[in-house]
């Protein structure tokens, strides 16, 4: 073991802290050392941060073992005999714990070690990006999940079974029986529980790296009825503008944009340690007999931060929410709040039971000191409600929800699409959900100047396209499409949409657009989209494109990708992915929001690339030269009449600011992909365009530049992005 | 700073190496996070010019001669476009000069034309002097470069080149258009220093 040849050096203390919560003052810190032969005992490790917790933790054991230069490197191999066994090794000439030594078990009793790193109050093994903010984090941690160690630490059971009555029977044990089993005085209390039982789901989203964990045991006992629970809040008007100032100086990371959005995500997390002690029922009941349940820091449960929109919310839901929240049995049992990181200290806040943790890339740094040790130390950039992982009842601020969850279906969502939800929880997911509420709302407002807008606009776009003497096809789709631009400078113009927006900083002006766009597709192309397709169908038929996109079909479904224009040894996606490429199309075509069809064109290109790059030689770049021919050799083998359908409904309806970006670009090429279908002829050369062709695509470059840069024209835009400016130039000077 | 988002498509027979061109342009700033891209026919890179920031957004198109037909969609609204041919392949030469006619009856008025030499790593096999290209490209006032995505040469030159010959964007007027462009540069400046 290659940690042996630095016990020379070294005195090794091996320590296991265990932290309960409690409520209670001060008074019960209290440490228990024992050591080996020579009975080197030592009063606790002075400065250790998570033995001088203090006031917050009131029931502490930290048993140490102090083991002399000779006794350690004798004993490494024999105390970690057991799988899953630990020691944790401390420098002594800093004091702080230095490496983790674990046995991974197997024949040759193999004894893995990973370095703990200490930055500042922060504790880490090296290998991984998961900081703590006390050892005993860290090793509970590491108990019910890996992360980078080749197996969890395994904690003898008999631990939990230790409680301020006991516990001095613990002072007289030995470092093996510690490392080991359990002392037959402490067997009879243990009540036993599978291992399984005590676990925490822990997912790496894939596409941003962020991390999300919940402990499902919390849910089981609890529910999830607090998640969901948005009344029951905290007062946030004295919050909100800590909350936003602190979210601002955190973002250490610069701005990009939404982008930053979507790298965020949650933990939603618990002290794992809390939920095992709590689990083998030696810490009191939780509420019924704790006499002072506001105590700030006496934590047992998961703890969300406060949504941070709610420092934007308007003065009259502010108002209801602290109505709520005056009643004292709101909060539910046995969630009491840390006092949070984002607190000045001193400042008597009441405490959210809800904290979502923000994990952002490259900012795991040691935060503030937390009140309670029990809460990894993630650096909070952002939270939010819990509730915008319902896509519709979300953010729904207005209305309370109608009904409550059954209590484990948010558990068991939580659990089974992490991912899914570290995508989701966005602070800017939950305010495009208010936006859309808003505009939705507006538009049923009886007599309101948006709601009459809308009106006519659904009923001028029902009436059109039909009309066999009136404008047909891309025309009218060209008019549907300036109309909607029409509406959202409207909705521009109303200050309670200007309020909204300007409460969420950080956009740009085409983010903005976007978001407004989005929100007004609701409420103004849903209805309308049934009609808008039958009209697109019609001319398409009446054009020919139906017809010779089959006949078209027809002529090169059998060809392979090569024959259609693609270099040797590129890849097509395999049965499955085509599979799931179908079923894209088939969602692209399902949703009446162009927006959201180009985001699911977008998948498919994604899984057309992956299919690409399977095959190939290593380190071939695939640019158009092989993407058309394989997203073409996709169309053949897909429902061509109805993709085109989609295609034509994107091309004309996408606001065209959007379409020199990456969407539209793809978008172009499945374009450009259908009419290759659609216009080939075998055996004649395509240099030159055929006359038709020159009309159709001249036709084209005419609509989609033609309202290109309306918006960015509009008197009100500049009002409301001069109004941002100066917000901005308040804020940040 | 100002923010302009400049379309550039590339242009030229299959296998000169468009993408590769592009791929050198932007390894350097390629992060997942910042530049979410799907492959490599579409991708950005955001470059200081002067005063102003100049995110390029790339369009690469497929060269094959049957595609040729779908190449307006491509370049429809570009700021510039870039040739390429294979200084080892005559006929992508001509193929060049074809896409120049091509931009100069139907691309957008005041594209910028940025002629590549690619492959120039490999002189041994060449086929198309460099002389030649160079009069050529000052004859249509073409910026002319040879290149070598290989080795990283002459890739970077490309766009800057392209950054200087892009018309400057007239002053939008009054204290509005002031208070508009400097509104912008709170979110750009704190978007591209990642």
């Amino acid at each position: 073991m290659n940690h042996l040849s630095q016990c020379n050096t070294w005195q090794f203390t091996v320590k296991l802290t265990v932290q309960r919560p409690s409520r209670g003052g001060a008074a019960g810190v209290s440490r228990h050392s024992w050591g080996s032969s020579e009975a080197v005992r030592r009063p606790g490790v002075p400065g250790h941060p998570g033995i001088e917790k203090g006031p917050t933790l009131s029931f502490e054991l930290s048993a140490e073992v102090v083991l002399d230069t000779a006794s350690a490197c004798q004993g490494n191999d024999r105390l970690l005999k057991k799988e899953n066994s630990f020691l944790v090794v401390q420098d002594c000439a800093t004091s702080l714990p230095s490496l983790l030594c674990v046995s991974a078990g197997g024949d040759n009793d193999t004894v893995l070690d990973y370095t703990i790193k200490s930055t500042g109050k922060a504790f880490q093994l090296s290998e991984s990006r998961l900081s703590f903010s006390d050892l005993a984090q860290l090793v509970f941690f590491y108990s019910v999940t890996r992360d980078v160690l080749a197996v969890c630490l395994s904690i003898p059971q008999w631990i939990y079974s230790i409680t301020g009555k006991n516990k001095d029977p613990f002072s007289q044990l030995e470092p093996n029986t510690w490392l080991n089993s359990p002392p037959d005085q402490q067997m009879e209390e243990i009540t036993h529980r599978e291992p399984s039982t005590v676990m925490c789901s822990i997912q790496l989203t894939s596409s941003n790296g962020a991390l999300c964990i919940i402990n499902p045991l919390y849910l089981r006992e609890h529910g999830d009825d607090w998640l969901t629970q948005r009344e029951r809040t905290v007062k946030c008007t004295t919050q909100a503008s800590n909350f936003r100032r602190e979210r601002r100086l955190s973002t250490t990371r610069p701005w990009v944009g939404a982008g930053l959005h979507n790298k965020r995500a949650i933990s939603l997390d618990q002290g794992p340690s809390a939920a095992s002690v709590e689990s083998y029922g030696l810490t009191r009941a939780k509420s019924a007999d704790s006499p002072s349940p506001s105590t700030p820091g006496a934590t047992a449960g998961v703890v969300l931060r406060r949504p941070s929109q709610n420092s934007t919310m308007s003065p009259t839901h502010r108002a209801s929410m602290e109505s709520l929240l005056s009643s004292p049995s709101s909060t539910p049992e046995g969630l009491y709040g840390s006092a949070s990181e984002l607190q000045p200290h001193g400042s008597p806040v009441l405490q959210s039971p809800h904290r979502v943790s923000w994990i952002e890339d490259g900012v795991w740094m040691p935060p503030p000191r937390p009140s309670s040790s029990l809460h990894p130390p993630f650096r909070e950039l952002d939270s939010l409600s819990v509730s915008s992982m319902e896509e519709e009842q979300e953010c729904q601020i207005q209305s309370p929800p109608p009904h409550h969850p059954s209590a484990h279906r948010l558990a068991d969502k939580v659990i089974h699409r992490l991912s899914a939800v570290g995508q989701a929880l966005g602070g800017l997911v939950c305010q495009k959900k208010r936006l859309t509420n808003r505009v939705q709302e507006m538009s049923e407002r009886k007599g309101s100047v948006f709601a009459e807008a809308v009106r006519e606009f659904v009923d001028m776009t029902q009436r059109g396209g039909a009309d066999p003497d009136g404008v047909m096809g891309s025309d009218f789709l060209q008019e549907v499409r300036s109309s909607l631009t029409s509406l959202r400078e409207t909705l521009l113009d109303f200050p309670e949409i200007q309020a909204l927006l300007d409460s969420i900083t950080d956009l740009s002006d085409a983010e903005i657009d976007s978001l407004v766009e989005l929100s007004l597709h609701k409420v103004a192309l849903k209805p309308v989209s049934p009609h808008l397709y039958s009209c697109i169908r019609t001319s398409r038929t009446n054009d020919g494109s139906f017809k010779r996109l089959h006949s078209n079909l027809c002529v090169l479904e059998k060809n392979e990708v090569e024959e259609l224009g693609g270099s040797a040894g590129v890849g097509v996606p395999d049965c499955v992915s085509l599979e799931r490429i179908q079923q894209r199309w088939t969602t692209m075509h399902e949703t009446y929001s162009p927006d959201k069809k180009v985001k699911m064109l977008l998948k498919v290109c994604k899984s057309i690339y992956d299919g690409m790059s399977t095959n190939s030689s290593s380190g071939k770049i695939f640019g158009a030269d092989d993407f058309l021919p394989c997203l073409t050799w996709v169309l053949l083998r897909s429902d061509v009449v109805t993709i085109q359908l989609d295609t034509d409904y994107m091309m004309e309806l996408l606001d065209p600011t959007q379409l020199q970006g990456e969407g539209g670009y793809y978008l172009t090429t499945l374009y450009a992909s259908l009419y290759y279908i659609s216009s080939f002829r075998p055996r004649i050369a395509a240099r030159q365009l055929s006359v038709e062709a020159q009309q159709s695509l001249n036709q084209w470059h005419r609509r989609r530049t033609l309202h290109c840069n309306q918006s960015r024209r509009s008197k009100h835009r500049r009002t409301i992005r001069r109004q941002t400016f100066q917000e901005r130039g308040s804020s940040d000077l | 700073m100002a923010l302009r988002e400049l379309k550039v498509c590339l242009l030229g027979d299959t296998g000169v190496g468009k993408s590769s061109i592009v791929w050198r342009f932007v390894e350097d700033s390629f992060d997942p996070n910042i530049n979410p891209t799907i492959g490599a026919s579409f991708m950005t890179k955001t470059v200081q010019y002067q005063n102003e920031l100049h995110k390029f957004l790339i369009w690469d198109t497929a060269g094959q001669e049957r595609f040729r037909a779908l190449a307006p969609m491509y370049y429809r609204g570009s700021a510039a476009a870039i040739i390429v041919y294979d200084i080892t392949k005559e006929e992508s030469f001509q193929t060049l000069k074809n896409w120049v006619k091509e931009l100069r009856q139907h691309g957008p008025p005041n594209i910028v034309v940025a002629i590549a030499g690619n492959k120039c790593d490999l002189s041994d096999a060449r086929e198309v002097p460099e002389r030649e290209a160079k009069d050529y490209a000052d004859s249509i006032h073409a910026i002319f470069v040879e290149t070598s995505a290989k080795n990283a040469i002459n890739i970077n030159e490309v766009f800057i080149e392209i950054s200087r010959r892009i018309p400057v964007v007239e002053a939008a007027g009054g204290t509005s258009g002031k208070g508009f462009k400097l509104g912008r540069q709170a979110s750009e400046s704190r978007r591209t220093c990642c």
